[in-house]
């Protein structure tokens, strides 16, 4: 059985009616969506109204905790001030398009899921705003699913799309200055784990220009990156259209990394 | 000379302890730093005179360097220094008794200075801290899982981590640690194999039971307040 799962929307409809047509035409009916719904992109009514309806289960993501709770980000969020100024503009921009409704539902979203082995969350099992960059420290990448009670956890936020697999792990533990009976030298065999980040529907910064997310087989337990294409025109237009700034459609079109990212991969977020 | 730190927590009030402290360390031999992590304060008893001379040192007393600890962090809640929030667990947990008894052993007076502390030191690359790097109130301990020991030495970036919050003395060290790390996305795969070098966690202790460490060896010895000290090599008994 195949689930699909999806991040980071971030209000960009086009994208996100792409993904699903992708995931239906695979035909699987297995969905789970990481949160960001909004934020960047001009349509946040629109693609709230379409998970809804879908009703794909969804956890919050920082923009939707942003945008009902007030800006709650730590510094890590923004490599710039420029960059910052954006991101509180975009926030405002989306707090005002909001119906009540929509902010009610936002505000509703779990802050992680689980299912069995599975763990759903948004940045980390510690935060919606923690980065769970690719090449962290693997040491504290498998703590963070070992102690989230997960053998796999899924996550989004840095809309970089990978899998990451932490295995063979061991460490041996001493206790120095101990009285005998409790002196003690042992070797601990650490669990193998996994890491998958889903990548962003909505607003993609792994270089392309083409939306993300990823399919996992429960039962082979094999996960697959998709790369899907979209009317990127239609965004853009409508981000242009919207007054939201202009760079956030360029970002869209060149798929570059410009942007709103940590750029400190040891960075432990401590919100 | 050899360089000697003092750890010592969980005082609570209790002034004597800390001159019982003070006269040890003088017999002590080394250039000596003493650390105090927390928790001078405490509900049962009143802490104005432990905290007068922390913040007052006698002529021949060993400049203590302090930062905050569990107990400091509720009084500084309940005090309104923490924004909106007040000492809320403390509250349900042990009753507004206790609140009061808190609040009733520590002079306002005190209060920015309390506040001033910090959460804790970097000193070489050791890190001193009340609870952990993740939480003032958290509890190391020898049962802790060593993924979590090693997550609360990396936030802090360092290789040994002095905590006091369990209030258990220990000395544990991390070694070997591998871990085999594949990562595909769509650039392609890359593997690598992350090491991690020898670290430690070390409890020092509270109240009469404090820590010597010896930087130049990274030895550890467990102290009792007004007993000579010994150091607790395999096959020797505790004091
Ligand atoms: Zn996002
Ligand atoms: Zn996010």
């Amino acid at each position: 059985m195949n689930q699909a799962i999806i991040s980071c929307l971030h209000a960009n409809l086009p994208a996100v009616e792409a993904v699903l047509k992708d995931i239906e035409l695979q035909g699987i009916t297995n969905i789970t969506c990481l949160g960001d719904l909004v934020g960047y992109g001009p349509q946040p009514n629109e693609v709230i109204e379409l998970i809804r309806d879908k009703k794909i289960p969804t956890c919050q993501g920082c923009w939707d905790e942003d945008v009902v709770d007030g800006l709650d980000a730590c510094d890590c969020s923004y490599p710039s001030q420029l960059a910052e100024r954006r991101g509180h503009f975009a926030h405002q921009w989306t707090t005002d398009k909001l119906t009540k409704e929509n902010k009610d539902y936002l505000a509703n979203l779990p802050y992680s899921i689980r299912k069995d082995k599975c763990l759903f969350v948004h940045g980390s099992p510690n935060s919606q705003h923690e980065y769970l960059l690719p090449d962290m420290d693997a040491f504290a990448a498998l703590e963070r699913v070992e102690n989230a009670r997960a053998e796999i956890l899924f996550c989004g936020h840095t809309h970089q799309p990978y899998i990451r697999e932490l295995a063979d792990g061991s460490i041996a533990v001493k206790i120095k200055n101990a009285v005998p009976k409790d002196t003690q030298e042992k070797e601990i065999q650490l669990p193998m784990r996994r890491i998958v980040n889903a990548g962003s529907v909505g607003e993609p910064r792994h270089g392309g220009t083409k939306a993300t997310y990823v399919v996992h087989n429960e039962v082979t337990n094999e996960v697959k990156i998709r790369e899907v294409e979209y009317d990127i025109e239609l965004t853009c237009k409508a981000i242009i259209d919207s007054g939201l700034p202009p760079i956030f459609a360029w970002r869209l079109k060149n798929g570059f990394e410009f942007a709103e990212q940590a750029e400190d991969a040891s960075h432990v977020c401590e919100r | 000379m050899i360089e000697r730190w003092a750890l010592v927590s969980g005082l609570k009030g209790d002034l004597d302890t800390y001159e019982l402290i003070q006269k040890d360390l003088k017999k002590t031999p080394g250039n000596i730093s003493l650390f105090v992590l927390g928790d001078m304060i405490g509900p049962e008893k009143n802490c104005n005179k432990l905290l007068h001379r922390l913040i007052n040192p006698k002529s021949n007393d060993l400049q203590p360097w302090c930062i905050y600890g569990w107990w400091e962090e509720q009084i500084l809640l309940e005090s309104g220094y923490r924004g909106d929030q007040r000492a809320e667990a403390l509250r349900i947990n042990k009753g507004e008794e206790l609140v009061k008894s808190l609040t009733n052993a520590v002079d306002k007076s005190f209060l920015d200075w309390i506040a001033a502390l910090q959460f804790g030191f970097v000193e070489l690359d050791c890190g001193l801290i009340h609870g952990s790097s993740k939480d003032v109130g958290e509890n190391l301990t020898l049962e802790t899982a060593p993924l979590t020991l090693l997550d609360r030495l990396t936030r802090l970036q360092v290789n040994r981590l002095f905590t006091a919050r369990s209030k258990q003395q220990f000395h544990l060290e991390l070694k070997e640690g591998i871990v085999n790390s594949e990562v595909e996305d769509l650039n392609g795969n890359r593997k690598k194999e992350q090491k991690v070098p020898q670290k430690a966690v070390i409890g020092i202790g509270a109240g009469k039971n404090y820590t010597l460490y010896d930087v130049g060896t990274d030895n550890t010895q467990f102290v009792q307040a007004g007993y000579k000290s010994e150091k607790r090599i395999k096959g020797f008994g505790r004091l």
